[in-house]
């Protein structure tokens, strides 16, 4: 049985425009679509720069369309999430009238028998504009633009743009092992034969380049020693979950030099966590116990299955016997 | 002749393109630098310059090239670097490295997982983010975009695409790293399937990969030392167009054609390994490059029948090197593409000593 995690990325992005861009958007807001000259070409959508020389443009704008003729298209058939229509549509290639250059955009013509290269289509405006290329929810076929009627220009500065991304990694062999000792509560590292290190959920050795297998795998302590740790004052953004003042800290595993580095330390005030406390492991409970932090993408991560690490009540270790490290 | 500070390809390899990979992209990397090191009896510690090709949207990872570095070995202390495009240009970085002169050995990978994720969600975060991407095009819809304009400019036609189909998969079926090598390769029954994405068939479209490739280049004396023929790198260049594919000829690649007169020209050149990952991408190529009929275009069955991205354009140098170093060749180019729709195109040229 192999074990799928999965894992999303988005990217809440707001862009500016520039000049040129924001000049475009900011038009297409009242329905007019507007290219820049470059010598006697017009470029639509409207570049700084000319796209065959790289020669910076002045910004001499130039009404285009709204009509014009396609050059080129495909039907799709079965748009996905990611598709501008949620019905079937073409992709197309559209010179508008007064342009030298294509646009792309979709093409909302009903049926495939429907499009052909030459056909003359027009946009159908958005109700209400935010000053995006989506403005135009599509071309139609015909001379008559469909839509509200237009309104005043807004002035588009900034345009938002959120991509999402989702992931679904199958665990390597070595991750699945490993995942598997995890949800037993045992910690499982593998050795190298050659430099003696210890390396969680991994399958090498990061220093050697050496493949490790399960001969070379050994259950480590759940216990040891804070090496390091910072305190972060958390400031909003997307995905931050913390609100108060936290710690991450090292901790080093008895017996080797194991580092478990971004630990949270359990059941004390950030301001006691000391660099030399001894520190074990607290497991989440056997039921909880979750693989969705390991990937095939990166390092050993603990996450998931330890929720953090609490003070033992043993003496400290002398701090000094852990400076001059990086973690 | 050649002179001392020439730079040859000696070693190269490439895992099996499949649609998935169990093992992780690191341990991909060690099992193909083991292997292009081990042809040559190379070490890590040998190695002067490493450079990695890979991309993290793929991978769906911030600095997924940190533990994928991993794969080089960390001490004795290495030198390297990495770029967010296709190994191609990795080796391209590590060649300009070594023309300082004080690097002998330099070895450029690729690698790319596209099994974890949606080639078509992915894509989109590759494309200008203002006038293209909100509207979500995906690869293969721009593809058929192209290849129509190509179909009603007279210069392909759905036959001669099937015909590269047919061909690519009759090539790959005679190479086991080929993903594709069991598929159908009769072109009247091509013909008969119906489109994916007018006018584009399956049969014109690559597969979804996962792969890695490492190639090993090293400069004349050691060249000479470890290899009997040596495939010296004659010509690399590459030369990139305007982003926006609608702004562009797509019937043409005057990038391609730039960066190949660059490199060296194509003249003599037997076998091309060109990066068209769909049919009517090898149409626009062979027309930009002017190759003639007797050119052997993609014996290795070409990024049609197998498309690890970040690693297609470095295997194409790998296989276009592998003629000279073992099959007798003596001129043979590579090509890797990267951006939509042929944007940015790098050629290389390799020789045999006569």
């Amino acid at each position: 049985m192999s074990t799928q995690t999965s894992s999303t990325i988005q990217f809440p992005y707001k862009r500016t425009l520039g000049p040129v861009i924001s000049r475009f958007f900011s038009e297409l807001t009242a329905q007019r679509i507007v290219g820049i000259r470059s010598g006697d070409r017009v470029i639509v959508p409207p570049m700084e720069y000319d796209p065959e020389t790289g020669n910076q443009l002045a910004e001499d704008f130039v009404e285009v369309g709204p009509a014009g003729t396609v050059v080129s298209w495909t039907w799709v058939a079965e748009p996905g999430k990611h598709h501008p229509l949620d019905r079937p549509f073409a992709y197309a290639l559209i010179k508008l009238d007064g342009a030298d250059t294509n646009l792309l955009h979709a093409l909302d013509a009903g049926s495939e028998d429907a499009v052909s290269t030459g056909m003359r289509v027009v946009p159908r405006w958005r109700d209400e504009p935010v000053g995006r290329i989506d403005d135009i929810v599509a071309f139609v076929p015909g001379e008559t633009p469909e839509g509200p009627a237009a309104g005043e220009a807004q002035d588009v500065q900034t345009m938002d743009y959120f991509s999402t991304i989702t992931y679904t990694d199958v665990l390597s062999p070595t991750l699945e092992r490993y995942a598997a000792s995890m949800r037993a509560g045992v910690i499982k590292g593998q050795r190298c034969p050659q430099c003696n290190r210890v390396f969680l959920g991994r399958g090498y050795c990061s220093v050697d380049a050496i493949i490790l297998g399960e001969e070379h795998e050994e259950a480590l302590p759940d216990f040891g020693v804070v090496s390091n740790y910072t305190i972060v004052t958390p400031t909003p953004y997307p995905g931050q979950k913390e609100t108060e003042p936290f710690a991450r800290a090292s901790v080093v595993l008895d017996g080797d030099e194991m580092v478990i580095a971004q630990q949270q330390i359990i059941g004390i005030p950030v301001s006691e966590i000391r660099v030399g406390m001894r520190v074990k492991a607290q497991w989440f409970p056997a039921a909880e116990r979750d693989a969705a932090e390991i990937t095939s993408k990166g390092w050993g991560t603990v996450a998931g299955f330890i929720e953090g690490w609490v003070h033992t009540g043993e003496p400290d270790e002398p701090a000094e016997q852990y400076m001059n490290r990086v973690f | 002749m050649r002179n001392d500070s020439d730079i040859a390809v000696i070693s190269t390899a490439y895992l099996p393109s499949v649609r998935r990979n169990d093992i992780t992209e690191t341990e991909m990397l060690i099992a193909v630098i083991d292997e292009a090191l081990g042809k040559v009896g190379l070490k890590r510690s040998d190695i002067g310059f490493s450079c990695q090709g890979s991309c993290d949207y793929v991978s769906g990872g911030t600095f997924s090239f940190v533990p994928n570095l991993d794969a080089m070995g960390a001490w004795p202390p290495i030198h390297e670097s990495h770029v967010e495009m296709d190994g191609a240009w990795a080796l391209y970085e590590a060649w300009v490295r070594m023309q300082h002169g004080d690097v002998e050995i330099a070895v450029a990978v690729g690698s790319g997982k596209s099994s974890t994720g949606d080639p078509a969600e992915i894509y989109i975060n590759e494309l200008d983010p203002y006038y293209l991407a909100p509207l979500g095009p995906d690869p293969v819809s721009l593809a058929a975009l192209q290849a129509r304009q190509l179909i009603e400019s007279g210069k392909t036609t759905e036959r001669e695409l099937a015909e590269i189909a047919s061909r690519s998969r009759r090539d790959a079926a005679n190479n086991p790293k080929q993903q594709l090598r069991s598929l159908e390769t009769d072109v009247e029954k091509l013909l008969a399937e119906p489109y994916h994405r007018t006018p584009l068939r399956k049969s014109d479209l690559p597969p979804i990969s996962d792969g890695a490739s490492c190639v090993v280049m090293a400069t004349a004396k050691k060249a000479r030392e470890l290899v009997a023929r040596p495939a010296w790198i004659a010509g690399i260049d590459h030369r990139s167009e305007v982003h926006n594919p609608a702004l562009r000829d797509l019937t043409d690649s005057a990038s391609t054609r730039l960066a190949a007169e660059r490199a060296g020209g194509v003249a003599g050149v037997e076998v091309a390994e060109l990066m068209a990952p769909f049919t009517s991408q090898e149409v626009v190529l062979r027309q930009a490059l002017g190759l003639g009929d007797d050119v052997v275009v993609n014996p290795s069955g070409g990024a049609l029948t197998g498309n690890p991205l970040m690693s297609t354009g470095l295997v194409r140098i790998a296989e276009a090197a592998e003629q000279i170093l073992s099959g007798g060749r003596n001129r043979t180019l590579a090509h890797a593409t990267s951006g939509p729709l042929l944007q940015q195109n790098l050629v290389c040229i390799l020789e045999g000593d006569n």
